[in-house]
């Protein structure tokens, strides 16, 4: 079959990318669409690649995505933070809309990727311009996602989502609340939906220009026959979802080659110590510098080997135990027997490979859902978290210390580990199984749930609710009515029989 | 492992059969409890059994069994409380009284102590399993088809939104008018009214025996791993939860070949095909008349009729229908010859239909059934009767109808090819969990926090009412003080006035 995808920019196209090298093992033929201006796509011998022109150069989009990260490290997590995190997201959302328009509006590529009659399109819906180029060429859609801005995956596939249980994005609650916890995470999500709103808004537009129908973002997102969502409820707190959605959490686990000789070489010199890898994931490549001078010395002071991924300036104070590298095997290092532990970022890649190959974690968060990430690996006993705005190097030194030396860390994350990996078929083959059954059978209408024909009241019975209220309501009104009557009848009756007495008599 | 299995006899144990089994060839150590008295239950099985001592005989089984089965021919009790409440009163309460038997039962309480399982594999319909579960201490997985009442919402806290999610035995789809939304409103309130008195003799075996006052809710909610009999390809699409399980279709298999006598049969019924009629393993009689109906509308087809019967032959029977006392039903539906199935719509004919692509014509007759027959007609591959109402021109026409009009077949077809589509066969799919729950003694993290919570916590009525409580108060601070400024600027002077008044005094 024919497998049109459109992957996001970033991170996310790295484990999309394994789902994309399977296909093209199993015979199918994909054509990856992605704008001419990219930082981690690039021509592989698995799939097509497909650009468009866009209206920016690297260096605006270099800027405008990644140059906001600098401030996380600098900025305290409050109100400013969220503020800052919403205008980067709008910040980047605007160039999203752009490079979409220009995708959809540019006739020539959109007939010939019409006449290549696709069968699915495999697509992020993180922005989800590829779902409407879906909807547009009329071929069904897989979804295959972290998480969206306002958790949309659950309202756009109708999941029952309440509040007092599962903590929302961004607000540290966990699956147990106290009253206030609760309140926060009723609160908490409003701006969001106000961000959302706007975001997605001008995406809407253009769809419903481009459809000649009114559609939501909602409507858009529907258009998924099935959710491949990267989460795993050893990491993710239990919660409803709907039979089109596929949990696929730790995708990216299974891809492990053996060591290169230079990594190789670094791990055998570690000694009994064994190594620590450290990396902030490929979206950070600088740290201001007074930072990375304490991270560095903190480094210093523990005996383990240090591989450290950065690609900024070398700290001056760096130690002789560290070692830093531009690029590093995450997954496999990690799979080594000799990783000690883990300093990451905790976005969700990072902490799935953790969590895989059972390695504690030192977490750094930096923004996004990576504050979630680790609070939830910190309340299951399997990483410390630090603050990066506030952390000194003894932080980051006993952080270190304690995940390696406190057997407790280890035995936790061997637990979560063994849970992960106890699954019934594996991530990759599941996600390859549903894009190729969208294919074979045009889509999963029968996955589909009745809800998304009715309106919220109907979907919530409030117009059941109301009439068996009005009918209860009147039947007591009567009764009573019928009861004062009665009464009056009884007892007030002389009374009554005098006044129409009077009247007759006029 | 160590698995300890506590089954429900009749239909629902052919599928645990086959997963039990499996569970025992792969070196598992399985303990069956059943009562001594059981219709399918403790033949031919190669894995420790304990039969358990009960006071009623087979024949009182079998009674109160076709009591409840007899009465379906006669008046239709639609819905659950006159099911319950009627005819299946006496079943229901034969069922329950097994468990008191169970725990009566010193020695065998004290085997199954000192067995140390890992797991309990069990069918909740009597809710004996999930009191030994709960009294054992031990994880537990529940086999079902469906569970009764409202005890899926409260026991796995799956949302069951009542506007699109028709509940049980209610005949509804999953697009209801609004008259059909009032009414499955309405049933949903009926059972939280009422399943708490049906289910009475249980919960009070179940409190005797934990010696503490327990509810259903109790009983359901240690539950690790819920798997069901049932598959999106016939279910509506619904919420659910990470501990479900779906593994409908656990008995769609390739087909043996077929034994020289139904192998006769059936080639010698020509173009024209068979058409395979069973009411399922329970129903062994039909009233008379209605036999004779159901004789008389077989015999106006073409095709050859296998009719597994084992009552009493009716006199009009014509040639081409064949009686049998028993079918191999999944290998007959497995012939390409067949044309049609005649089925009472229980969920094991309905998948072994769907499995085999053969459409169907409906009789449901109690429980199940009528969900399963709207269901499959709905998806436009099979035809409903109204065992009461139904004459024999009604299944003839229904006959003709399903056999010669393509669409059925098609719809049939499509529903087998996305039913047999799947990443992992149903029967490795719940080998696998139950055996999960046994390596890692349950599974506490696909436990949702929802069950930790009232149901206004649940619903979050304390925080709406907390915020709105706030908005009102801030209302009424911004309303007064307005007021008071209002009074200020513009009744001024009348206020200065009486103040002024009141110092003279």
């Amino acid at each position: 079959g024919k497998v049109l995808v459109f992957p996001m920019e970033g991170s996310h196209w790295l484990s999309i990318r394994d789902v994309v090298r399977e296909l093209h093992a199993r015979g199918h033929q994909a054509v990856v669409l992605a704008p001419e201006v990219t930082v981690h796509i690039k021509e592989e011998d698995f799939f097509t690649l497909q650009t468009y022109p866009v209206p920016y150069t690297k260096e605006e989009y270099r800027h405008h995505l990644l140059g906001h990260l600098q401030n996380f490290f600098e900025t305290e997590f409050s109100l400013k933070l969220v503020l800052q995190t919403m205008a980067a997201v709008n910040n980047v959302s605007t160039f999203y809309v752009r490079s979409c328009r220009g995708l959809l509006h540019n006739t020539a590529l959109i007939q010939s990727l019409n006449s290549s009659s696709f069968d699915v399109v495999l697509t992020d819906p993180f922005f989800p311009c590829g779902a409407v180029l879906a909807m547009y060429l009329r071929v069904p859609a897989v979804f295959f996602l972290q998480s969206m801005l306002c958790e949309l995956e659950f309202e756009a596939t109708n999941s029952p989502n309440p509040s007092s249980y599962i903590p929302r994005l961004l607000t540290l609650n966990s699956d147990h609340m106290s009253f206030l916890d609760r309140v926060k995470n009723m609160l908490y999500p409003v701006p969001w939906m106000y961000l959302c709103h706007v975001n997605y808004g001008s995406l809407a537009r253009l769809a419903s220009d481009l459809l000649q129908r009114e559609v939501s973002v909602v409507e858009i997102l529907r258009h998924a026959s099935v959710w491949l969502l990267r989460k795993d409820f050893v990491f993710h707190y239990p919660r409803p979802f709907m039979p089109n959605m596929v949990f696929i959490g730790g995708i990216n686990c299974a891809n492990r080659k053996p060591l290169s000789q230079e990594f190789e070489a670094y791990v055998n010199a570690s000694g009994e110590h064994g190594i620590v890898v450290f990396s902030l994931g490929s979206m950070v490549s600088e740290i201001p510098e007074k930072k990375a001078m304490e991270i560095a010395e903190a480094l210093g002071r523990i005996p383990q080997t240090l591989l450290w991924r950065y690609t900024g300036t070398r700290p001056s104070n760096l130690a002789k135990n560290t070692i830093l590298v531009k690029w590093l095997p995450q997954n496999d290092l990690l799979g080594h027997p000799k990783a000690r532990a883990f300093i990451t970022h905790s976005g969700s890649h990072g902490i799935y490979e953790g969590i895989c190959n059972g390695v504690p974690m030192v977490m750094m968060p930096l923004f996004g859902d990576q504050m979630d990430n680790a609070k939830r690996m910190e309340t299951r006993g399997a990483g410390v978290t630090l603050n990066v705005l506030e952390m000194t190097a003894d932080d980051l030194e006993n952080a270190l210390k304690t995940v390696i030396n406190n057997k407790s860390y280890k035995e936790n994350i061997m637990r979560l580990s063994s849970l992960h990996k106890d699954r019934p078929i594996e991530p990759l083959d599941l996600a390859v199984f549903w894009v190729e059954y969208v294919m074979r059978h045009k889509g999963a209408p029968h996955l589909r749930p009745a809800a998304h024909d009715l309106t919220w009241y109907q979907y919530h019975s409030l117009d059941v609710i109301g009439f068996l209220l009005a009918i209860v309501l009147t039947v007591v009104f009567i009764v009573y009515k019928s009861c004062a009557y009665g009464c009056r009848k009884c007892f007030g009756g002389k009374g009554r029989v005098k006044k129409s007495h009077k009247s007759k008599t006029h | 492992g160590r698995l300890l299995v506590v089954p429900m006899d009749g239909s629902h144990w052919f599928t645990m059969q086959m997963i039990v089994e499996k569970l025992s060839h792969r070196g598992h150590e399985v303990v069956v409890v059943i009562p001594e008295v059981s219709w399918h239950m403790g033949k031919s099985l190669n894995f420790t059994v304990k039969l358990l001592l009960v006071l009623n005989t087979l024949e009182d089984l079998n009674y109160h069994f076709k009591f409840f089965a007899h009465n379906q021919w006669k008046t239709q009790e639609v819905g659950m409380f006159s099911l319950l409440k009627h005819s299946g009163k006496g079943f229901f309460e034969l069922l329950f009284s097994h468990c008191r038997s169970l725990f009566k039962d010193k020695k065998l309480v004290e085997y199954l102590k000192q067995s140390s399982f890992d797991a309990v594999f069990l069918d909740p319909f009597d809710v004996c399993g999930l009191i030994l579960a709960k009294y054992f201490s031990l994880p537990s997985v529940v086999f079902s088809g469906g569970i009764f009442c409202h005890y899926l919402d409260e026991g796995a806290q799956c949302p069951s939104p009542p506007s699109y999610v028709p509940r049980i035995l209610s005949k509804f789809t999953d697009t209801m008018t609004f008259k059909e939304r009032v009414w499955n409103h309405l049933s949903y309130m009926k059972e939280r009214a009422f399943c708490p008195y049906f289910f009475k003799t249980a919960v009070e075996i179940a409190s005797e025996v934990l010696q503490t006052p327990v509810t259903m809710r109790d009983l359901f909610s240690p539950v690790s791993i819920w798997m069901f009999r049932t598959d999106f390809v016939l279910e509506f699409p619904r919420p659910m939860m990470p501990n479900m399980v779906y593994i409908g279709g656990i008995n769609c298999h390739q087909g043996k070949p077929l034994s020289k006598e139904f192998e006769a049969y059936v080639n010698a019924s020509g173009e024209h095909g068979i058409v395979v009629f069973s009411l399922g393993s329970m129903v062994s009689e039909i009233p008379e008349k209605k036999a004779m109906e159901i004789a008389e509308a077989l015999g106006r087809i073409p095709q050859t009729l296998l009719w597994r019967y084992t009552g009493t032959r009716p006199s009009n029977l014509a040639k081409n229908t064949i009686l049998v006392k028993w079918l191999p039903q999944n290998d007959l539906l497995g012939h390409p010859k067949a044309r049609a199935f005649i089925t009472h719509s229980g969920s094991h004919g309905i998948y072994e239909g769907i499995c085999n692509g053969v459409p169907m014509v409906m009789m449901p007759l109690f429980g199940d059934q009528m969900d399963n027959a709207k269901r499959m007609e709905t998806r436009g591959a099979g035809v409903t009767l109204n065992v009461l109402e139904m004459t024999a021109d009604d299944l003839e026409n229904a006959l003709k109808t399903v056999i010669n009009n393509k669409s059925y077949k098609e719809n049939i077809m499509r529903l087998s090819s996305l039913h047999k589509d799947r990443p992992i066969e149903p029967l490795d799919l719940a080998v696998f969990w139950v055996e999960y729950v046994m390596r890692h003694k349950g599974a506490p993290h696909l436990r949702p926090a929802a069950h930790d919570l009232t149901w206004y916590q649940y619903h979050s009525l304390d925080v709406i009412g907390f915020l709105l409580a706030i908005v009102l108060t801030v209302v009424f601070i911004v309303y007064k003080s307005c007021a008071y400024g209002c009074r200020k600027c513009f009744g001024g002077k009348g206020r200065v006035k009486k103040s002024h008044k009141s110092k003279t005094h």
